[in-house]
This record gives C-alpha cells, structure tokens and sequence, in this order.
C-alpha cells in the first residue's frame, strides 16, 4: 500500500518538476513548483517526517512561492520572448543532466552502497514527531539555531537595503505621524443627498 | 538522550560580535552625516576586539562545545583574528570610494560584519550543519555586497550571476552533504573521520566528498568552477572586490581544511587525483587568460585564479607541511590583493574608475610613490625573492616536492613564469609608456581638477596635466595612500621576515 | 514498507531536473531561482529518506535548517532581481554580455 501512494505521489513530483522546467509560461512554472512541493510533503510525511512536510507547505508554499509569484506580477516580464532559447540549450541540458544521472544511480543502486533493500522502518506511533525535533532543537542544536536566527536578520537587512530607495519622489509609503496627526476635516466630507431625486450634490 | 549545557564562553568571539552587529545596526539609524565615520569607526573597533578576544580565549586550547557544533583549536583562534585583520584592512579603503560615489551607507558595513560573522563561524565549525549556515551567512552577505551599487547595470549582471551560480554551488555541496550523512550517520566532522577511517569506508562518502569539492572550489574561485570570478571582480564596486579576494578566500581554504581535512581526511588519497586536476587547470587557464585582458580588475581576477591553483596544489599535497603553505599563501594573497584593488580605489576618483591597463601609463611619473606601491604588488604575486609572493610560492613548491608531485610543481613553476608576463606588462606600462591621449570611447576623460573636488583634506597633489586624456589622479585622502604604502610595506617586510608568519601557520596545523 | 533506494532516486532524478533546467532557461532569471529550489528540495529529499532509514534525528534537523536558509536565500535572490530589472528593464539570462573576456 504504501509503495503504490509512494509511486504514485513521487510520479506527480517528477511531472511537477519537469513542467517546472519546460512550461512556457514562469507563472505556470510557480504553481506547478507548488504541486511539487506538495507531493514531496506527502512523501516526507509518509516517512514519518511530520513536522518538516508540514513546515515546507506553511514556509514553501504559503511564504516563499508567494514571493516568487508577487515578483512576477510585479516585474511585468514579457513572457512570450521568454522560451526563446529554448529548444537552442535543450541537448546540452539533457546531455549534462542525463550524464549527471546516470552515475548518480549507478553508485545510488551499486552493491557496495549496500542500499538495495534497504526498508525504510516504519514510523513507530510512540515517537512524536514534532516532539522528537523540538527536544533537540533547541539543547544539541542551539548553536546552528541561532546561526540561522542571525541568517534571517541579514536577509532583512539585505533585502530592504537593495530594494528600498532613499529620496525618490513619487514612492509609496506608510508615514506614521502623519497618519496619527490627521484631523476628520482632512478625511471626512459631508454631502447632500437629496432624497427625492436620489442624487446628491457635493458641499464644495 | 543525555545534554550537556554547552560552554558559552567559549564561543566569546563569535557572541562579541553578534552582539556588536546588533549595536552597530541601531547606530547606524541615528548617524547623521554622510561620511558614516560613526558606524565606520565602530565598525573597525569591533573587528579589532573580535581578533583580540579569538587570541586571548581560544590560543591554546582545543575543546568542542555545543554537542560538537563547535570546535576551538589554535587554527580556529589564528584563523579568526586573521579574517577579522584582513577584513578591518579591507574596509579601511571603503570609505572614500564609496563616498564619492553616493554610496556610502551604514549597510555596506553591517553586510561586511554579518559576511565576517559567516567566516569566524566557518573556522570553528565541528558539523556539517554548521559549516553550512557559516558558509551560506558569508555568500548571503557578499551576494548582497556585489549588488550594492544599485545604479550599475554591471554590478546588477554580476551580483546575478554570482548568486545563481552560488546557490547552485550551494545545492552541490549540500547534495554532497547529504550524501556524506548518509554513509556516516552524523552530521558530526569527529564522527565522520572515523567513518572514514575504517578499513572500508562507505562509498556514499567518497560519492558526497567529490560533490562537496566542487561547492568547495567554487568558493575558492578554481578553474573550472570560476566562471563568476572574473565578472565579479569587475563588475562590483572595486572596495567589495577587495573585500571578496581577502578574507573569503581565507575563509574557503578554512573550509576546505575542515570538511575535506577535519572530516574526510582519511579519503585523501581518492581525493588528490582532482584536487590536482583542480589545480592544473586553474594554473593554466588562469595564467593564459589574464595575458589578454587589457581591464587590471579583470586581469587581477583570472591571476586570482592562478593564485587558487597554487592554493589548490598546497592542498593536494595532503600533508601538514602542505595545509600550512596553502594557509600562508592565502594570506599572503589577501595581503597583495587588498594592495592591489587598493591601488585602484585610490587612483580612482569620482567621475573615473583606474580600471584599464592603459590607465597607469607614466604612472612613474606623476606618482612615484604609487607606483614604487605598484611594483612592490606585482613582483610580489610573480614570486620574486625578497617579497612575501616568493615564500609562499617557494612553500607550496616544497611542499609538492615532499609529496611526491614533482610533475606537478613543474608545471606550477612554468605557469607563474608565464604569469609573469601579464604582472610585468603593467610594471612596463607604469614606468616606461607615455601617457597618451588613449583610443576613443574607450573612457571618459576626466579634468584632474574635478577629480580632487570634495576632498576637504587637501592632500592631493593634482598636478594638472594638459597632455594626457586620462589623467589618474588620486582621489583618496592621505591616510588611505598611507595605508596604501603601508600595505605595500608589508609585502615586503613579511617578504624579509617571513619566518614568524609561517611558524604560526605550520604550529596551528601541527606541521612544527 | 519504501525503500530507501527509491528515495534516492527520486532525490537524484529531482536534482538533474533542476541542473538541466539552469542549463535549458536563459530567458528568465526567476525560472533559475525555481530551478535552484527543485535542487534544494531534491537535497532536503535525500537528508529525509536517510534520517528515516537510519532512524536518526539529524537529518530532519538539517532539512530544517536548509528550508530556514533557502528561504533568506530567496528573499536575496529576488531583491537582487528587482534591482536587475530596474538597472536594465528585463531578466533575461542571455543578455548579461557587458562583460566579457
């Protein structure tokens, strides 16, 4: 049984993957990356890897595909120039990357590797998931937690210092003070509507 | 499972400076004035105490911590004073660089500290885990470095390149990685030197190590895993240039030494086939290529490459003697390269970038003391004796010869006399061409006098030359071109003194 | 009961999906940055299967960690983008030619 959900979900992984790299269009491109990502939460969780399947659709799919998409739309890239070189670098891409697989399974399923066979054991139902990773995150690997913590810090300072232009007009803005300082007259006007004709006439 | 509490104090330097980047960002908020000397001095201060605290409380001792996250040995101690001296020499010839150019913001110093952070965090790092989040916090912050100057279509098209190539390289090595955990069963170095030491070592770990020498030699910049080297060096504002081709490059050899040294050790043997594969075809390429630039940051690149192959041979060597010298070298090479971009950042001036060879043309002439600078740089990476270039050559040469890779050694020894060629030309063109109205389009002239506009200190001698098209007028202030000479200096002090420096280096590698 | 071999293959077929795709694109710099994820996840794929078969919590404590990263390294990656696509008014690969030589 649980070979054939294996099969099944790591088939519409691979597709996901190939579509990812061949569709014409980058936006089908994300969201078929999204079906990927699924897919390979599935298998995680079939696996017993709860918590990491279900943290790669909250990060992955719910913040990180976001993100490529909002780019998109924001960039405005012309799609239709966008496959030209396609079919131009698909031998050498197919080449490299089939070269790269080949040996890449010869050692995966050699004898030596003494893997074939090899069953991934059952997840037991005492152990928890989540527990088992939350025991140790933060006693035995507190050091690279906080390494990562640091690395989230620099890709806010990265991000926001080449994004964010300084005295440009015309940008778009929160400006704090000014939104507290803001009287009702400068937000609010008062028009007269005149019932019977169902229209109304501006005070100013 | 048992869990020790892990000994903070010793992982003083690496808290230091978090905490130091912490203060440093919120400073810098309430700096004002355009000139940073604020966030700049502080900047220096904390790198200076981070190299002070690695010698005070982790010299001599050899503990791990952090359930084997961390380790502290004497290489860890003298390799993070040294990133944090290359790195406070490095950004020592930002300031007026960046100032003139509007770019002079408290981030380049913040993204500077967080890439340093990434180094001190590479050269005590006991795990996979840890070596990789050093590695990925240093790549994040020079990605962002090289992008800095937002205005340039160049530094835009490099900064790209250098982060798509480096995310790959990443997704190599962690694919290596991967693999290394599996034939061993721990992301511990310790664990997976013994894994790698038993009578028949796990093939999945000979299959993760070639992985993770490519994302390793990526790092270095080593033929052929160099394409980004010679776009990046040109493309990025010339102060991030010279910060890249220092401390990074230490920080690769660093990584090499505990992933490849530290953990797989004792596959070694598998291994140096393509170390020397590595090294050969970077001597070569890099030599042969630098002879047709006629750009000097483009030219610096592809002799950076040479100088990895060098690194890269040092490593294949395989012994202590051999760590050492490649450790020596890259030093070395930090020292002569931070002069070299140094050199250029301070014949740079506001409207004109000293980055054409045709540039320096009677640079005798007009400054003989840049280009007395100038000569010292390059018989210094031409392995002339008398300079610190000479030793580490002549290290990396020894150490070869002892293992048995004679071959080899020849073959390094023709490519630096064919380097020699390139450094050469620019010493000809510095002392012996005239300057000349150079071919059109090829830069914008610019007036001697603009260039020294905005230089309160009034140190720059701008001598007006009517006669040339393009005039390289210093435009850095005189405690930079102090530096500067003093940079210079120390090539060739350590080149007559040299026998402290690699003492040090052959002590913390254990090769006394 | 899956095998761990055929975990691996899935994580080796993901990954030279995702090298032949930096190699086909040279159009759109953000299909690199997808490709790169689908390299990541083939990595993240491998570390899960080994964690599963040797029973070790290690493994799943680095795809934490990778997931963590490559979430900065995306954020990077697109700022980065944005400022290329201000400098030049487009993304495509091919057309990174300034420098040369």
């Amino acid at each position: 049984m649980e070979q054939v959900i294996f099969y099944l979900f790591a088939g519409v992984l691979l597709f996901a993957a190939t579509m990812v790299i061949s569709v014409r269009n980058p936006v089908y491109a994300a969201l078929f990356l999204v079906l990927a990502f699924f897919n390979a939460a599935v298998l995680w969780v079939l696996v017993g890897a709860e918590f990491l399947g279900l943290a790669l659709i909250v990060v992955y799919v719910g913040a990180v595909m976001v993100l490529f998409l909002f780019v998109l739309m924001m960039l405005d890239v012309n799609t239709a120039a966008m496959r030209e070189g396609f079919t131009r670098y698909l031998p050498v891409g197919v080449v490299v990357a089939g070269l790269m697989l080949l040996q890449l399974i010869v050692v995966i399923l050699s004898e030596q590797v003494d893997l074939i066979g090899g069953l991934i054991p059952e997840p037991s139902a005492e152990v928890d998931n989540v527990h088992a990773i939350g025991q140790v995150l933060y006693t035995a690997y507190v050091y690279p937690f906080e390494i990562a913590a640091v690395i989230l810090l620099l890709a806010i300072v990265a991000a926001i210092s080449l994004t964010m232009r300084r005295q440009r007009p015309n940008t778009q803005r929160q400006d704090v003070p000014k939104q507290l300082s803001v009287t009702k007259e400068q937000r609010l006007r008062l028009v007269q509507i005149d019932k019977k004709n169902r229209r109304h006439t501006s005070d100013t | 499972m048992s869990f020790e509490t892990p000994d903070f104090s010793l992982a003083l330097p690496e808290i230091w400076l978090l905490g130091a980047i912490c203060v440093v960002l919120i400073v810098d908020l309430f700096v004002r004035g355009s000139r940073r000397s604020v966030t700049f001095f502080l900047t220096q201060a904390v790198l200076l105490v981070t190299a002070a605290l690695a010698i005070t409380t982790q010299w001599g001792v050899t503990e791990t911590t952090f359930s084997g996250h961390y380790v502290v040995d004497p290489l860890a101690a003298m390799l993070k004073a040294t990133l944090a001296l290359l790195v406070v020499l490095a950004l020592a010839y930002t300031r007026p660089y960046l100032e003139a150019r509007g770019l002079l913001q408290g981030e380049v110093y913040l993204l500077a500290l967080f890439a340093t952070l990434g180094m001190l965090i590479i050269a005590s790092g006991g795990s996979l885990l840890t070596l990789y989040l050093g590695l990925e916090m240093l790549s994040l912050s020079l990605y962002a470095l090289v992008a800095y100057h937002r205005d340039s279509r160049q530094a835009a098209e490099a900064a790209m390149k250098y982060f798509v190539l480096g995310a790959l390289a990443s997704g190599i090595l962690l694919y290596g990685m991967s693999m290394v955990y599996g034939g061993a069963a721990s992301l511990e170095l310790a664990v997976i030197a013994e894994a790698a030491a038993s009578e028949e070592p796990p093939l999945l770990l000979l299959f993760g190590m070639s992985f993770m020498l490519v994302g390793v030699a990526f790092k270095l910049g080593a033929a052929p895993f160099h394409a980004w080297v010679p776009d990046v060096y040109q493309g990025a504002p010339t102060p991030v240039t010279l910060f890249i081709s220092t401390a990074p490059k230490v920080a690769a050899v660093a990584l090499f030494l505990r992933l490849l040294v530290d953990g797989l050790g004792p596959l070694h043997e598998t291994l140096q086939p393509m170390l020397l594969i590595l090294a050969a075809v970077s001597l070569l390429l890099g030599n042969l290529t630098a002879i047709m630039q006629t750009n000097l940051k483009r030219m610096l690149a592809y002799s950076g490459i040479a100088h990895a192959g060098f690194i890269v041979l040092a490593l294949a060597a395989g012994t202590e003697a051999g760590h050492a010298a490649a450790l020596f070298y890259v030093i070395a090479y930090g020292i002569m390269a931070a002069g070299a971009f140094g050199l250029i950042i301070v014949l740079s001036s506001a409207g004109t970038e000293a980055e054409q060879i045709a540039d320096y043309r009677g640079l005798n002439e007009r400054h003989p003391i840049l280009a007395g600078v100038l000569l010292l740089l390059m018989i210094s990476m031409t392995g002339i004796p008398g300079t610190i270039g000479f030793y580490a050559k002549y290290l990396v040469l020894k150490a070869a010869v002892e293992a048995d890779l004679i071959a080899m050694a020849v073959l390094a020894v023709i490519a630096a006399v064919i380097g020699a060629f390139y450094y050469l030309r620019v010493l000809k063109v510095a002392y012996f061409d005239r300057p000349e109205v150079p071919p059109e389009g090829s830069q914008k002239p610019t007036g001697p006098n603009e260039g020294s506009v905005g230089e309160g200190e009034g140190a720059t001698p701008s001598r007006p030359d009517g006669a040339a098209g393009t005039v390289l007028v210093p435009g850095a202030s005189l405690p930079i071109r102090a530096l500067l000479v003093v940079n210079g200096a120390a090539v060739l002090v350590l080149g007559i003194f040299p026998e402290r420096l690699i003492a040090l280096c052959q002590s913390v590698l254990g090769a006394g | 009961m899956i095998e761990l071999s055929n975990f691996l293959v899935l994580g080796a077929l993901l990954f030279c999906l995702g090298v032949a795709g930096i190699f086909i694109n040279r159009k759109n710099v953000i299909l690199l940055l997808m490709c790169i994820e689908l390299i990541l996840l083939a990595v993240n794929i491998n570390f899960i299967g080994f964690s599963a078969y040797l029973d070790d919590i290690a493994g799943q404590i680095f795809v934490f960690f990778i997931l963590t990263v490559a979430a900065a390294e995306v954020a990077i990656g697109l700022a980065i983008v944005v400022v290329l696509f201000r400098s030049r008014g487009d993304i495509n690969v091919a057309a990174l030619d300034t420098m040369r030589g």
